[in-house]
């Protein structure tokens, strides 16, 4: 698939404001962004539920549409809720039943450990469970490429895991799935690659190591061991400050001429040097207001 | 596409409130207005039944516009735009659930009517009142999904409510036109709900329906039709 230029606007808002973007089969994506990003408006440009103001959308080479109707994509939309009066089992033959070559309904449950609930009520699950059914619907016909946005929404911590694990082993098959999130951690965990999106733009693309290298930088902490803090930001390379109960830690962007300051001070104690986290990585990445610069690692 | 016909007829009969609605009440009504203060009016029995599986059917052939309505807001419309179903098949699947669960309402009256009211009538006659009304409810079924694609689904609530209650007594579904006054009579034959009783009631009197009866429903077909297509495509960008 692939977004050559997309802009859509609602009113005076520029969800998606040129997006460029390339996704290969088999590839696991994440799309990260904060509320508001404009994930949801990428991902209904590639569906072909909205169409771009301005550029184009490529699915298989083709209009999103064409590829909805040959039954190569499958998707776990925002914001529906459970479809009333039908049983899970028939809600999945039914969906399963649109596509060309879908996959066995047991299976299907099975894949999204829904298969104890085949007898009952949609309306009458758990969140949990509904989430799951949703899953269900999205890879029900064996799609080449499932999109789910905010898949783990309001979902506990169980339930997440277990969605992750059916996610996997759906990907596992050899399908593209790109998912969207607000969480970091499910990004850099279940996806071989991340597309940080912010502001209607993407402002960073790559593994979750690349992206944590992009931000640069490293963490030097030390136990403050009763003395002050007054100097420390003017210690070389040192960009930020915080301290921390006795600990203090030092954003710094040359850790070696930092780490050689306090040693000349004998402020070594419990030193430790560490990477900047991608929670870091993402903080930087997107603090900033719009920029004209497409970054890409 | 029979499928997801199957799978929206199935939702509507589990739906409580149309069965009561939809089919329950269409039948106690007719037995209480047919039975009340002696009923022996034979001509009226046969009326009456007539009108109340027409009211049933234009309840029920409404309420697919209120399943519409529903769809759009839990998403389940714009979760089958992502799947290989064409628009053009989900609309049409629509308008065939609505006519499929409008037969329940006009057995269950009929039967009512032979049953228990002793109306007799020739094989024939039943069958092209069944078949008549089955037909003719297709106009009612288009408003439905009229104003479920075009409104919210609590407006779309009231306004077939409104529909069904509105056109039902001044299309003299629920009490006979010569209790009416001349101006209300003369404005009911104007309404498509008085014509599509009177398809139903003419082959009770042993007669084909007559051309007048044909002229102004089909010309509420077409407007009605016409409302349809034009807040289904109003919908179809936002859906």
């Amino acid at each position: 698939m692939s977004f050559t230029g997309a802009v859509k606007s609602f009113g005076d808002v520029r969800a998606v404001a040129g997006v460029n973007l390339e996704i290969a089969r088999g590839e696991t994506v994440a799309l990260l962004g904060r509320n508001g990003a404009g994930k949801s408006t990428t991902i209904s440009l590639l569906l072909g539920l909205n169409e771009p103001d301005e550029g184009s959308v490529a699915l298989f080479g083709g209009p999103p549409e064409t590829a909805v109707r040959a039954g190569k994509v499958g998707a776990m939309l925002q914001e529906t809720r459970p479809v009333p009066r039908v049983t899970v089992q028939e809600l999945i033959s039914f969906v399963a039943g649109r596509y060309p070559a879908p996959l066995p309904v047991p299976d299907a449950l099975e894949l999204a450990g829904i298969a104890e609930l085949a007898g009952r009520r949609v309306d009458r699950l758990s969140g949990g469970q509904g989430q799951r059914v949703r899953f269900a619907m999205a890879l029900a016909g064996n799609p080449a490429l499932i999109v789910l946005d905010e898949p783990t929404a309001a979902l506990d911590v169980e339930a997440r895991h277990a969605f992750w694990e059916s996610m996997r082993a759906y990907a596992r098959r050899g399908h593209t799935v790109l998912f969207s999130t607000h969480y970091l951690e499910e990004a850099d965990a279940h996806a071989d690659r991340i597309v940080v999106i912010d502001h209607g733009r993407i402002v960073a693309d790559g593994t979750g190591e690349q992206l944590k290298r992009s931000v640069g930088g490293n963490l030097v902490s030390f136990d403050l061991a009763g003395r002050g803090t007054e100097g420390l930001t003017l210690l070389p390379g040192v960009v930020s400050v915080e301290v921390r109960g006795d600990r203090a830690r030092l954003r710094t962007d040359d850790s070696d001429a930092t780490v050689i300051a306090l040693a000349e001070q004998g402020a070594i104690r419990g030193l430790e040097v560490v990477p900047a986290s991608l929670d870091e990585a993402f903080m930087a990445l997107t603090s900033s207001a719009p920029s004209d610069v497409l970054e890409t690692v | 596409m029979l499928d997801y016909l199957r799978l929206e007829v199935r939702r509507t009969l589990r739906d409580t409130g149309f069965v009561i609605g939809g089919i329950a009440m269409p039948v106690m009504m007719y037995l209480l207005f047919t039975n009340l203060g002696g009923g022996d009016d034979g001509e009226w029995k046969t009326a009456s039944m007539v009108g109340m599986a027409a009211y049933g059917a234009v309840g029920s052939a409404l309420n697919t516009g209120g399943g519409v309505a529903e769809d759009k807001v839990i998403g389940w419309l714009r979760q089958l735009r992502v799947t290989p179903m064409t628009p053009r098949e989900v609309v049409l699947g629509r308008a065939l659930t609505g006519s499929v669960t409008v037969l329940p309402a006009i057995t269950a009256v009929l039967a009512a009517g032979g049953l228990v009211n002793g109306v007799r009538m020739d094989v024939w006659q039943w069958a092209a009142i069944a078949v008549l009304l089955w037909l003719g409810s297709i106009p009612f079924t288009l408003l439905g999904l009229g104003n479920g694609y075009r409104l919210t689904a609590q407006t779309t609530g009231v306004a077939n409510m409104v529909c069904n209650l509105g056109l039902s007594v001044i299309g003299g579904l629920w009490f006979p036109l010569a209790l009416f006054p001349g101006w209300l009579r003369s404005l009911s034959a104007y309404t498509p709900t008085n014509r599509f009783a009177q398809l139903g009631v003419s082959v009770a009197d042993g007669h084909a329906p007559g051309l007048g009866a044909m002229a102004v429903l089909t010309a509420w077909l077409l407007a009605f039709g016409s409302y349809a297509v034009f807040s289904y495509r109003r919908s179809a960008r936002t859906v």
